[in-house]
């Protein structure tokens, strides 16, 4: 009995992989193989003589597709980046005044606050964008890292929240008893015990921010501000961009986020879980 | 210690700003300034922009500098409703669609083309602009002229001794036959079964060419009753899936993967709705083909010869949020004369080709192509693009982008099997009929 169910649940689990891990080794497979290769009839299941031809050509070509890559990738990592920087510190603020202080209103706002992961996110697009316009932040940097910040300082929020409300008042109140200020108490306190939320906080911003397609789609109109995730999709409506390339951007554009995850995956876990039990 | 308390405070709701920052709107843009030299406009079009030196000769010529933006086409259709909605510019002139004149009519989201262009002048030379009028007015010019067109690839038809060039439905249907039964081709026909647009379009051609039309001039459905021509198109691509004339896979292939994956890798053996100036923009270009000098157009097969291509070209206008909206008109105009046109497609030489377009909109243009050999298979489009209709005779109506949604949607289902052809006629024809009535 326990055998069969040991088995199902192998089952299960391989079948998970395949479904979600399928596609992802097919775009890596694509990617290491020459275009005639990957048109081969039938396919080939795994790559033949693999080569990193496409790679090379992405990361040192200097025809036009290579160069939009590299500058919308370069785009990626500045905008989710700084996006990410801001939301941590705005979210510790605003976390540690809202768990640890009192002033009038607090619970109202904090839940105010929380109330808004519940709307859609596209039901926002059309005022920002239209707010973005009115402050000419259309098309910069600025624009995009502010509708980020927008969109993920409430979970960030909320995670960092939970960090602070758990730990000991003693802490903070020994501070202040010795003269230290609320600002220091934060800074050379409450932070050092706070770093794991902290890290959990920015990996899960910097992995939500790198995902997003329609917000930068709308925000950016050229080079200048796209990032690798829409000027990916823009290549793949064109006829003559070789899928071998395609895929081997599309594997760059996921080596980052996938990286970090498997590396922070414990801090990943813990900020979502966090203040889930006590 | 207080001020680091309302410092943090403020911070606290800067976080509750930031976070619900869709707030109410702000000033709209203007109706755009009349300037029509030394403005920069933009132009964001789903294509990789022309030669600098084309360019660059019409801000000499006119003090108007062109910012070019290149955005794929879905990708651009939402950038168009979102600034059009936001009442926000995102550029001076963009694409209109074919698909969406009516629905831009309606919302009025672009300035009508022929306060600023002489369309007038233009019509007997541009045959697509009819697809382009709504209640008497130009919502954009064709700047390409895409139509639908059969290709075959002829060396599979040789292979397996059919008539590379069938007249009739009937002849066409007999000849993919014999290619599967001969073993030349697995599965010979590429019809893209996705629920996609690309369906929609090719049930639209097909009806065209079973002798029918989806909706009268009024809007209402013309093909729910056994013998119309969109219920026999219907009819005979689910039946070309399930006798194995397509192929399995094709259920989950759109139109362009079809292409790109199946024509173009000499997979299959004919499209019947194929895009126009595909043999010369990817079946003859080895980098993304392997069936080079091997694939035709042929004259589309009707239901007792040759049917009439429908129009399914792109247009260019001027969204109402435009800065400059008669500096775009200049550009417009300049983009779609015969001349430029004509030096585009190639016939005035390589330094002034504009590489991935296709087919001017203007005939004269494609009759100076074509003499000059610059047009793969010019003889056989130009009396294609001559003869072209517009999918709908009243144009395409306001609410088309739903109608083809239960098009494409019905007609999928009726591919995988989950509802008959019958039922997927009746669905359609009921969604266009509550559209029609505007309930």
């Amino acid at each position: 009995m326990t055998k069969r169910r040991t088995g199902l649940r192998g089952l299960g689990v391989a079948l998970l992989l395949i479904w979600s891990l399928g596609p992802v080794y097919w775009a890596i497979k694509t990617s290491l193989q020459t275009e005639t290769d990957a048109r081969a009839r039938p396919a080939h299941y795994l790559p033949t003589n693999a080569t990193l031809q496409n790679y090379s050509t992405l990361l040192s070509g200097d025809s036009d597709i290579p160069a939009q890559v590299r500058r919308s990738a370069v785009n990626i990592v500045v905008e989710c980046g700084a996006a990410t920087i801001v939301t941590v510190v705005l979210a510790t603020l605003a976390a540690y005044a809202f768990a640890r202080m009192r002033f009038r209103g607090r619970n109202v706002l904090f839940y105010a606050v929380l109330a808004t992961m519940a709307f859609p996110a596209y039901t926002t697009l059309i005022p920002l964008y239209r707010i973005m316009s009115t402050f000419g932040l259309v098309n910069t940097y600025t624009g995009i890292v502010l509708v980020y910040v927008s969109g993920f300082l409430p979970l960030a929020t909320w995670i960092l929240h939970n960090y602070f409300a758990s730990l000991p008042d003693g802490i903070e109140e020994a501070g202040l008893v010795d003269g230290a200020r609320r600002l220091q108490v934060l800074w050379h306190l409450l932070l050092p015990l706070a770093r794991p939320g902290i890290i959990s906080t920015a990996l899960i911003t910097f992995l939500f921010a790198w995902g997003q397609f329609l917000f930068p789609l709308v925000l950016s109109s050229d080079l200048s501000t796209q990032p690798l995730t829409v000027v990916i999709a823009a290549l793949q409506g064109r006829h003559v961009v070789p899928s071998t390339l395609l895929n081997a951007a599309g594997v760059l554009a996921i080596v980052v986020p996938a990286v970090l995850a498997l590396a922070f995956n414990r801090y990943i876990v813990n900020g979502l879980l966090a203040g889930s039990t006590k | 210690m207080l001020r680091s308390t309302r410092l943090l405070a403020g911070i606290a709701s800067l976080t509750l700003v930031l976070a619900g920052c869709g707030g109410s709107g702000n000033k709209q843009s203007s109706g755009g300034s009349t300037q029509t030299s030394g403005v920069t406009i933009t132009v964001a079009l789903a294509s990789d922009a022309p030669p600098k030196a084309a360019l660059d000769a019409f801000t000499q010529q006119t003090g108007i500098t062109v910012n070019w933006v290149n955005i794929d086409w879905d990708s651009l259709q939402n950038k168009i409703s979102a600034a059009a909605t936001a009442k926000t510019y995102f550029a001076d002139a963009t694409n209109v669609d074919w698909s969406r004149v009516g629905q831009l009519g309606k919302l009025g989201w672009f300035y009508p083309v022929d306060s600023y262009v002489d369309t007038k002048a233009m019509q007997a030379d541009v045959p697509q602009l009819a697809s382009f009028t709504v209640d008497g007015h130009v919502v954009g010019i064709p700047y390409d002229a895409s139509f639908m067109v059969t290709t075959v690839n002829t060396e599979l038809f040789q292979k397996a001794g059919v008539n590379p060039a069938p007249r009739t439905m009937d002849e066409y249907t007999s000849a993919l036959k014999t290619i599967k039964a001969k073993g030349v081709a697995d599965h010979p026909l590429n019809i893209p079964f996705a629920a996609a647009e690309g369906l929609s379009t090719y049930w639209y051609e097909t009806t065209g060419a079973f002798g029918g039309t989806v909706l009268d001039k009024d809007g209402k459905p013309q093909f729910t009753s056994p013998d119309s021509a969109g219920y026999k198109a219907a009819d005979w691509m689910v039946n070309a899936l399930k006798s194995g004339l397509v192929p399995p896979g094709n259920i989950n292939v759109s139109d362009s993967q079809g292409m790109q994956n199946l024509m173009a890798r000499g997979q299959v053996a004919s499209t019947f709705s194929d895009y126009s100036g595909n043999v010369g923009t990817l079946y003859n270009i080895k980098k993304s083909s392997s069936v080079v000098g091997k694939v035709k157009y042929i004259a589309t097969p009707g239901a007792s010869g040759p049917a009439a291509n429908l129009s399914n070209p792109d247009g260019i206008g001027i969204p109402k949020q435009a800065k400059y909206p008669n500096a775009a008109a200049k550009f417009i105009e300049w983009f779609t004369a015969t001349e430029q046109q004509a030096d585009f497609a190639g016939v005035n030489g390589p330094e002034k080709t504009f590489a991935t377009y296709p087919i001017p909109s203007h005939l004269s243009a494609v009759k100076q192509m074509t003499a000059k050999g610059n047009l793969i298979g010019g003889a056989e489009l130009v009396p294609m693009l001559q003869g072209s209709k517009p999918v709908f005779e009243g144009g395409a109506p306001s609410w088309y982008p739903k109608f083809s949604n239960a098009v494409y949607t019905n007609l999928h289902a009726a591919a995988t099997g989950s509802m008959s052809v019958e039922q997927a006629m009746k669905t359609i024809g009921d969604t266009a009929n509550q559209l029609a009535s505007g309930s």
